[in-house]
């Protein structure tokens, strides 16, 4: 993606101009309750042939981060890792602002099951 | 006002750790006063970037691994956290073996033995204490460090002398070798005292103890009066290595033999504090630093985290703690002498400040993010002073490390 793109979000409901290197990539996402849910690790884009490039969705996860890293290094990524990635539609974001906000739950976003998953194991034990 | 002082005092109890106490004495030890400026500057630095960590988490309730992703990007940010990590993992490991070392004193169980008991105890620790328990219980118990402030009160230093050495100044050494291992104790000594864990533990405990931009104030009170108190105790560790160790040719590695100085003046009670104190900075920086990983870690991913959060809420960061500790148990059940594992921890730990201090340099200062609570002209100069300072110290520290063959001269 071009480092230069902005865009006008109307679907976020916001009518400013973001940037979205600067103002979405790499920042924290939560969900609906405010609970983090990863990262922007990279962002889909479209060419619209009147706004020219249209952030699609974002991308969350190791498998969207690895194409980030030189391939030797996403290789070691991948066997710590895993390489999984979940697509959030650019119009399930609720805001902008230090964080992306999502309008629903992780869990319904398909974001976070890792943690929940080991969050089962972890609820047996005593004070866990 | 109570939440005040014990933010105070626990600052000041915490400030000590394993690599501190053994540079400080040590370079007391070697150099007399001549390394008391450069905990001076040390102790200003931490106090410049702890006021802009628990700044910045205050008003944007972001701690310093979202920044340095968001400011410094994916790769360059990856780099800091491996380091950042790796050093956390030393530092920790440093901490347990020192624990080990100190109940050592008491029974004579096999080292490893105690590095195991120490690996459960401070596991518990973390799992049981809700968090403002584990700053308090281990940030107070610190403060029996004190007796070594006792103890250099009663070596009786000449006063003019000290107060004269906290004015920059390079000794008279006999030999560039001599002046190389000057240099290498005040780039440790100063790498000590500004270890980057403190400040992502800090920034992070703002988050933990969900401090709003009311508390802007509350932080510099904590930051300058607690990390000025602490470095007094480091003050006195370095005055002690120089009036009683170093007039013995002791160069002090074992913890133990650092207490015996509280010893020779307090007799048993003395050298009980002593002991006491050093469990506790240790027991305390050991955590601190298993948690500063975990929550890097967590920060740069965006998992959930931290103590406020039941641990199967917050699963992946909780096994990243546990695995901390585990890892740091494995360096120690290896043999590898702790305090040689704090050199390398402070010597690395040096190279990694500057990328750890520049995102937060440039967040405190952007008037954008952080509006009315942005770096104000005294706060950006020493911002700016103290980032050349640390670029200096990362640039020269594995130089120094290796012409000094790790400070043996």
């Amino acid at each position: 993606m071009s480092g230069a793109s902005r865009t006008r979000s109307r679907s976020a409901g916001i009518d400013r101009s973001i940037h979205l290197v600067r103002d979405v990539v790499d920042h924290e996402v939560v969900d609906a309750h405010q609970l983090p849910c990863g990262s922007v690790d990279d962002l889909e884009l479209e060419l619209d042939p009147r706004d020219g490039l249209r952030p699609v969705a974002l991308l969350i996860g190791p498998g969207a981060w690895q194409r980030r890293l030189p391939s030797w290094l996403a290789v070691i990524a991948r066997w710590i890792a895993g390489s999984a990635e979940a697509r959030v539609p650019w119009s399930e974001i609720a805001y902008i602002g230090e964080r992306v906000a999502l309008r629903r739950t992780a869990e319904e976003l398909g974001l976070g099951s890792a943690d929940r998953r080991l969050g089962r194991w972890i609820a047996r034990i005593p004070g866990g | 006002m109570l939440e005040l002082f014990l933010g105070i005092l626990t600052a000041m109890g915490g400030f000590v750790e394993i690599g501190e106490l053994t540079f400080a004495v040590n370079a007391g030890s070697k150099f007399g006063y001549g390394l008391l400026w450069v905990a001076a500057v040390g102790t200003i630095g931490i106090i410049v970037y702890g006021e802009m960590a628990g700044r910045v988490a205050a008003v944007r309730g972001q701690p310093v691994f979202n920044l340095i992703r968001e400011r410094v990007g994916f790769d360059a940010g990856l780099v800091t956290l491996v380091a950042a990590v790796a050093v956390n993992v030393l530092t920790c490991a440093a901490e347990i073996g020192a624990i080990a070392l100190v109940w050592q004193l008491f029974v004579d169980w096999p080292y490893r033995a105690w590095v195991a008991v120490a690996f459960v105890f401070l596991a518990l620790a973390v799992w049981v204490l809700p968090f403002q328990w584990i700053e308090r219980v281990f940030g107070l118990g610190g403060l029996l460090l004190v007796v070594f402030l006792a103890v250099a009160v009663m070596e009786a230093p000449d006063l003019a002398e000290v107060g004269a050495a906290f004015m920059p100044r390079m000794p008279a050494l006999e030999s560039t070798q001599e002046y190389l291992l000057y240099a290498y104790y005040s780039v440790a000594l100063l790498s000590s005292i500004m270890l980057p864990y403190e400040v992502y533990f800090y920034s992070s405990g703002a988050v933990e103890d969900r401090w709003k931009p009311a508390d802007v104030r509350r932080n510099r009170l904590i930051v300058v009066l607690g990390f000025v108190l602490g470095s007094l105790l480091c003050v006195a560790l370095i005055i002690v290595g120089s009036q009683f160790f170093g007039p013995r040719h002791v160069e002090p590695q074992l913890p133990g033999v650092v207490a015996t100085s509280a010893a020779a003046h307090f007799g048993v009670a003395g050298l009980l504090i002593a002991i006491g104190g050093m469990f506790f900075a240790f027991a305390g920086a050991a955590i601190e630093t298993a948690l500063s990983a975990a929550y890097g870690i967590a920060q740069f991913f965006g998992w959930p985290w931290g103590r406020f959060r039941p641990p199967r809420e917050a699963s992946r960061f909780t096994i990243t703690w546990l695995a901390v500790f585990a890892l740091a148990t494995a360096v120690i059940l290896t043999g590898v002498d702790p305090v040689s594992v704090v050199e390398y921890s402070i010597v690395f730990s040096v190279v990694i400040l500057p990328l750890t201090y520049l995102p937060l340099l440039l967040v405190a200062g952007d008037r954008r993010i952080m509006g009315e609570y942005a770096n104000g002209p005294i706060a950006r100069a020493l911002g700016w002073l103290y980032m050349g300072i640390v670029t200096v110290a990362a640039l020269a520290a594995i130089p120094l490390l290796i012409l000094t063959h790790g400070g043996q001269g």
